[in-house]
């Protein structure tokens, strides 16, 4: 039985005070939202404190650190299922109510059921979810190239669509600031592929000239992605960052905790 | 001819059902939604399963329990986060999630410190001389962060300085929204290009022999 | 005149949906050959890949789902492509959830076919999928097989010759991510402090903006923004390697190159849109203003 620090450590955290947590909650209500925030700092803590103090019981091979890392990959993977129970719960109420498009819910749980019954065969029996050694693809594998890609892809590719329409509609130079943002756009557009080309192509005589407008037009297009785009950008990064630290502080010592359900009293 | 192998045709069938949205909201349309639906689930399942918990939890703790026997806690705390759909202890599933989400953020935190402001400001910090275009660039570069971070940070209350300067702010904001405009079209159609490509070259060019 | 202006106000968006439909299959089923223009961005990728030694391992992560892999797919076959001419090993490992997984193996296993001499285990490896992309990341800075103690079919680590020179990130002399959102970026923001391992990042068209400002302050060493990049990264392979040449020109599988006309209509169609929009709306509010 490997004892190493850091595991014995985060067991205490994360199992025993849980458990205890758990039994007093069932006594006293106030303690099933206190117990949580206090794990939950420590759980903030470890990840923070081992960049910063890299000490061998935090950040060492044995400390606490990578053996978390490795517990959340698992609870990351439970925490993506989460969503299918509410899927399944409001398919099962509209089809067993007989609600308006409810053969389209059995559709859904038909697609649920067989692509996760291919992935749930594929990991018990070993044979894996991608392809096999001789080329030929898994049932699982079957199922994301002919239905989940080409449904995925699809779907996103109607933007497309909506976007032209859009341009055509809404895009208007109504003030100085959606001029500025008009102009910007067209010239990037017009910058980033060979338009002029394209438009001198039906008189050869000014292909030269559509070719080296194009170039300069490529670099002054290069210019405005590195030098005012690239401002913009990293004051919104840097500004949204600030943000969201702040607000993990918040999180971590328990202010914020819309998350578990709670409002700021409770 | 050589016919395009049924794979292919439920591809297309689709990809067409899909599409036919853009003429009006339809069964084919909706049964295509549905079914995009499901199968992303299950697909979820499938690569968790699989990718996942099988070489990091189940079969780690099957093949050497001695040294794996710590993971039995994040597999259960896994499971105590479904008790959230059980109304009467839905909060024991609090635990679970404090330590999820908590950690996370944690995470979070150190990125957005070590990997976004610091280096972004360190950029801001240039020498002036000697003082030619690509110095001008520069300045350009850090008086439109400081403009965004002050239009940013002055949304509430501003003076007539400040004011100003955010409207700096503003123009430079929109100049990257412009460009983003222009790069978002550049995407999009790529997925459209992608779509078409597939129709064409893979379904209906063996279809019709060539 | 003012008649028409008005009556394109008012056209039913179906008929600028066909119009769209119309000016992509065009060009896609009637070649231009429009050149493509080269950018820096792209040629820093290409360049630090270049100077990269024989042997050197590269991780290739697959940070995107089908939803941009018109986009995504040609810009890792095109890196891929790279590694195998360069001689250099790649490790493969997706941390996209909605379909990244499926797509990885359906490059490695196009690749593998054109490269035949590529030997598994020994030139490349394919790490498979992984939940918790940030957790991952972190472990993967420590030891790699902590994170991915199997490969994509199950064997271990320890097993596979190629792991046995990269025990964790440091190992790594590169770190190429195809990506559609956020987890990509963590590779700049999280592992790039944390390890030092040099970023290459492969944004869709939507997201390349954003990295200039990384790009600018060092933080990544390249990027091949959207379908637009991938077809410079794969003009400079053509113009490398011989051998490239010959394979973009007669292949008929999609390539980034072959999506650059269509796209360059596109773009003068949403043009014409714009200004058609713009002059119509002018004209109204003058007639209005007026009235």
């Amino acid at each position: 039985m490997n004892l190493e620090f850091g595991r014995v450590t985060l067991v205490i955290l994360f199992a025993l005070i849980p458990i205890v947590g758990i039994f007093l909650g069932m006594r006293a209500p106030a303690l099933r939202s206190r117990i949580p925030i206090f794990i939950g700092l420590f759980a903030g803590l470890i990840p923070i404190l081992s960049m910063y103090i890299p000490k061998r019981f935090l950040s060492g091979e044995t400390g606490m650190s990578p053996r978390l890392d490795q517990w959340l990959i698992i609870l990351a993977g439970f925490a993506l299922l989460l969503g299918i129970v509410n899927v399944l719960q409001n398919s099962m109420r509209k089809i067993s109510r007989r609600e308006s498009g409810w053969p389209f819910s059995i559709v859904l749980l038909l697609g649920l059921f067989v692509t996760g019954g291919f992935g749930i065969y594929g990991a018990l029996s070993g044979h894996g979810i991608g392809i096999a050694a001789d080329g030929t693809p898994t049932p699982f594998q079957y199922m994301t190239n002919w239905f989940f890609q080409p449904l995925q892809s699809t779907i996103f590719s109607l933007l497309a669509f909506f976007m032209a329409s859009a341009a055509f509609r809404a895009f208007r130079a109504r003030n100085t600031e959606a001029t500025i943002l008009l102009i910007a756009a067209g010239l990037i557009m017009m910058g980033r592929v060979p338009v002029l080309e394209l438009l001198a192509l039906p008189i050869p005589a000014l292909h030269p000239a559509a070719a080296s407008a194009s170039q300069g037009l490529g670099k002054l297009t290069e210019w405005i992605m590195k030098t005012p785009n690239g401002a913009a950008q990293s004051g919104i990064i840097i500004g949204a960052a600030l943000g969201a630290a702040s607000m993990a502080i918040r999180v971590i010592l328990g202010i914020e905790r819309g998350y578990l359900g709670l409002g700021k009293g409770e | 001819m050589h016919l395009p192998h049924i794979g292919v045709w439920i591809a297309a069938f689709l990809t067409i059902s899909a599409l036919s949205f853009l003429y009006k909201d339809n069964p084919f349309f909706r049964f295509a939604e549905n079914l995009f639906a499901g199968v992303s689930l299950g697909y979820f399942v499938g690569i968790t399963l699989d990718q996942t918990l099988m070489p990091n939890l189940i079969s780690p703790m099957r093949e050497n329990f001695g040294q794996n026997w710590d993971l039995m806690v994040p597999g259960l705390l896994g499971l105590l986060l479904y008790m959230r759909y059980v109304p009467k202890v839905a909060w024991v599933s609090r635990h679970a999630l404090a330590i999820y989400v908590t950690y996370y953020i944690g995470v979070d935190f150190t990125r957005r410190l070590n990997g976004e402001v610091m280096p972004q400001l360190a950029r801001l910090i240039q020498p002036l001389s000697p003082f030619d275009l690509q110095t001008l660039f520069t300045l350009i570069y850090i008086v439109g962060v400081f403009s965004v971070l002050i239009y940013f940070f002055f949304s509430k209350e501003q003076g007539p300085i400040t004011k100003r300067i955010s409207r700096l702010g503003i123009w430079f904001l929109m100049i990257s929204f412009g460009a983003a405009f222009g790069f978002t079209v550049m995407g999009r159609v790529a997925l459209l290009i992608g779509r078409l490509n597939f129709l064409l070259f893979d379904w209906m060019y063996p279809i019709l022999g060539l | 005149m003012a008649d028409i202006f008005e009556r394109l106000l008012h056209l039913d968006r179906r008929w600028i949906f066909l119009f769209v439909l119309l000016s992509v299959v065009a060009p896609i089923l009637v070649p231009i050959g429009l050149p493509v223009d080269m950018t820096a961005p792209t040629r820093l990728a290409f360049d630090f890949i270049e100077s990269l030694k024989e042997g050197d391992v590269v991780l290739i992560s697959f940070d995107y789902g089908p939803s941009s892999a018109p986009e995504n797919d040609p810009m890792v076959e095109a890196i891929m492509r790279h590694c195998a001419l360069k001689k250099l090993r790649f490790v493969v490992c997706v941390l996209y959830p909605l379909g990244g997984l499926g797509l990885a193996n359906n490059v490695v296993a196009k690749i593998t076919r054109e490269f035949p001499d590529l030997r598994y285990g020994v030139d490349y490896v394919n790490l498979g999928f992984k939940d918790g992309a940030s957790a991952v990341m972190r472990r993967m800075g420590d030891d790699i097989a902590g994170a991915f103690p199997t490969d994509v079919n199950g064997k271990p680590l320890s097993q596979i010759p190629i792991m046995k020179d990269v025990h964790d990130l440091r190992q790594v002399k590169l770190v190429f991510t195809a990506a559609t959102g956020i987890i990509g970026e963590w590779w700049i923001t999280q592992v790039h402090p944390q390890v030092g391992t040099p970023v290459i990042i492969g944004p869709t068209a939507v997201g390349a903006p954003k990295y200039y400002a990384f790009l600018n302050s060092g933080q990544i060493v390249g990027m091949l923004g959207g379908m637009k990049g991938a077809a410079e990264f794969e003009k400079l392979l053509r113009d490398r390697y011989p051998r490239m040449e010959t394979f973009y020109k007669t292949t008929r599988a999609f390539t980034a190159t072959k999506g650059n006309d269509a796209q360059t209509v596109l773009h003068a169609v949403i043009l014409l849109f714009l200004l058609l929009g713009n002059i119509a709306f002018f004209r109204h509010r003058r007639a209005s203003a007026r009235a």
